[in-house]
């Protein structure tokens, strides 16, 4: 088979620099990096210096991901060998023992660097993990509570999804509200605000939904799911017996908005290819068979 | 409750919808272009999502929209699938009740498939499928024998051929819709090159 290197003609260089770039971009491209990483290490490991390590770290991880457990063990005894105390090595060898449903095992690594370093937030998170692998929803979402009240902001970025995994859209709305403070200008949790509220649903969360809807369209007016969610909470509130005759023009008014955006962007998007004829034409039947029922 | 069949299109479609999204659960409907009497018969079926599955804006808008498509091509929803990220756990969120539920409010027999993703591995001569239908107002397990899977080692070979090439990387669900409104979620491409590699004419089958 064969060697990447033969394949995109690319040296070790710039094998070295993607791995960098796919690191500081947070890619979960795991297949790729094993290929990439894999090769880097058994061919160039002389010629790495320091950046081995890191690169050992992110193969490793990546190796797990693509259930190559024989990769993720060399790796892992190398930076066994090198560091052999650190806390962040020992929070690898968890993740393996994870990967390989070894749970026991993994939690004990991950206890024995809490008693170290009771702040260590990465071990609190493989601990949670490993009680959503397992199905445990109540003890995940506990150990959550427990964690989200040393109010650390960066914790609520990977947690908001927990929540509403386990359908406690209450905990997800609070998630969000943190990010929502800490990153004001970030369209995506404004736009999954909206969801969640509409989802709980009842007119005040719609009406709140449809508030945040617009905000994500104001930090980006190219979002599809918070101009069809604009003009979807819109339409409903419009839709429902229980306003009065002001709130209700007005959400026609914003659904109207929001069709006419909608419609514009499928007919941009429509020109030029042929495929998306189907998915144009329900978008279009749709938008009118509700303006019908809310007429 | 009668026969299910599940063709080839929608079984390959599915199953590169797992592939393509490993570690995400996933979710879609069932299609069919038939009503023959009691048998369901599903033809085809449309990717949704694969993130925040039980979230509503997109579900409903999604349902809609497959809705009023299956409606200009002679179509119904017929059921819905699921894979859990979590491979250990193949059965039925609440999420996935509630959709199959209202899906049953306008087709009686409509099923509830999931897959079973510690199944799906080239050793696994089975179809990792497991079906529930609606009896007594509860999803119930549907008899196995009541499946069909018409030409299975057929239908099982395109799937693999097709994941082996890369083609899971032409599928577009609703989700990856949303992001780029030029892709197409009803998936035509990859219907004919399914339909390509089941035709008889194809020497290699």
């Amino acid at each position: 088979m064969a060697s990447v290197s033969e394949m995109y003609d690319v040296g070790w260089e710039e094998m070295r620099d993607k791995l960098r770039k796919w690191r500081e971009e947070n890619c979960r491209n795991s297949e790729q990096i094993v290929d990439v990483g894999e090769e880097l290490i058994s061919e160039h490991a002389s010629k790495l210096g320091d950046d081995i390590w890191i690169i050992y770290e992110q193969v490793m991880i990546a190796a797990l991901d693509c259930s190559r457990d024989d990769l993720a063990l060399t790796c892992l005894q190398e930076l066994e060998k090198q560091f052999s105390d650190s806390h962040r090595v020992k929070r690898l060898s968890g993740m393996r023992l994870e990967a390989l449903e070894r749970y026991d095992e993994a939690n004990k690594d991950y206890d024995a660097i809490l008693q170290d370093d009771p702040t260590n937030t990465a071990a609190r998170k493989r601990k949670i993990s490993i009680l959503k692998a397992q199905g445990k929803s109540a003890e995940a979402i506990r150990e959550l509570n427990e964690y989200l009240e040393m109010t650390h902001p960066q914790l609520y970025q990977s947690t908001y999804c927990f929540p509403c995994h386990f359908h406690s859209y209450g905990k997800a709305a609070f998630c969000l509200e943190e990010l929502m403070m800490t990153n004001p200008h970030n369209h995506l949790y404004c736009e999954q605000y909206a969801e969640v509220k509409y989802t709980q649903g009842g007119l005040e969360n719609l009406e709140l939904s449809r508030k945040y809807f617009a905000q994500a369209l104001r930090l980006n007016n190219r979002n599809m799911r918070a101009l069809f969610g604009l003009y979807m909470s819109a339409s409903h509130i419009a839709a429902s017996p229980k306003v009065s005759a002001k709130v209700k023009k007005d959400n026609m008014k914003y659904a109207a908005w929001a069709a006419t955006q909608i419609n514009r962007a499928y007919k941009l998007a429509g020109r030029g290819t042929k495929e998306n004829k189907c998915s144009m034409k329900a978008v279009e039947e749709m938008l009118e068979s509700m303006q019908i029922t809310m007429s | 409750m009668g026969e299910v069949e599940l063709s080839c299109r929608a079984y390959v479609k599915m199953y590169l919808h797992c592939c393509l999204f490993p570690r995400c659960s996933i979710n879609g409907l069932l299609l069919s272009s038939s009503t023959a009497g009691d048998a369901v018969c599903v033809t085809d079926c449309v990717p949704l999502l694969h993130s925040h599955l039980s979230l509503a804006p997109i579900t409903q808008l999604a349902l809609t929209q497959v809705d009023v498509w299956c409606s200009q091509t002679q179509q119904r929803i017929v059921g819905y699938y699921q894979a859990n990220a979590c491979v250990s756990d193949s059965s039925p969120t609440p999420c996935a009740l509630k959709i199959a539920d209202k899906i049953s409010e306008q087709f009686e027999n409509a099923v509830l498939l999931m897959l079973d993703g510690s199944k799906m591995s080239a050793d696994y001569r089975v179809p990792p499928i497991v079906m529930y239908e609606r009896k007594d107002s509860r999803w119930t397990l549907k008899d196995k024998h009541t499946i069909m899977l018409r030409q299975w080692e057929e239908t099982r070979a395109i799937a693999g051929q097709m994941l082996d090439s890369g083609d899971h990387s032409l599928l577009v669900d609703f989700d990856s819709h949303l992001d780029d409104i030029t892709k197409d979620w009803t998936n035509q491409k990859l219907n004919n090159k399914i339909a390509e590699l089941a035709s008889p004419a194809n020497g290699s089958m």
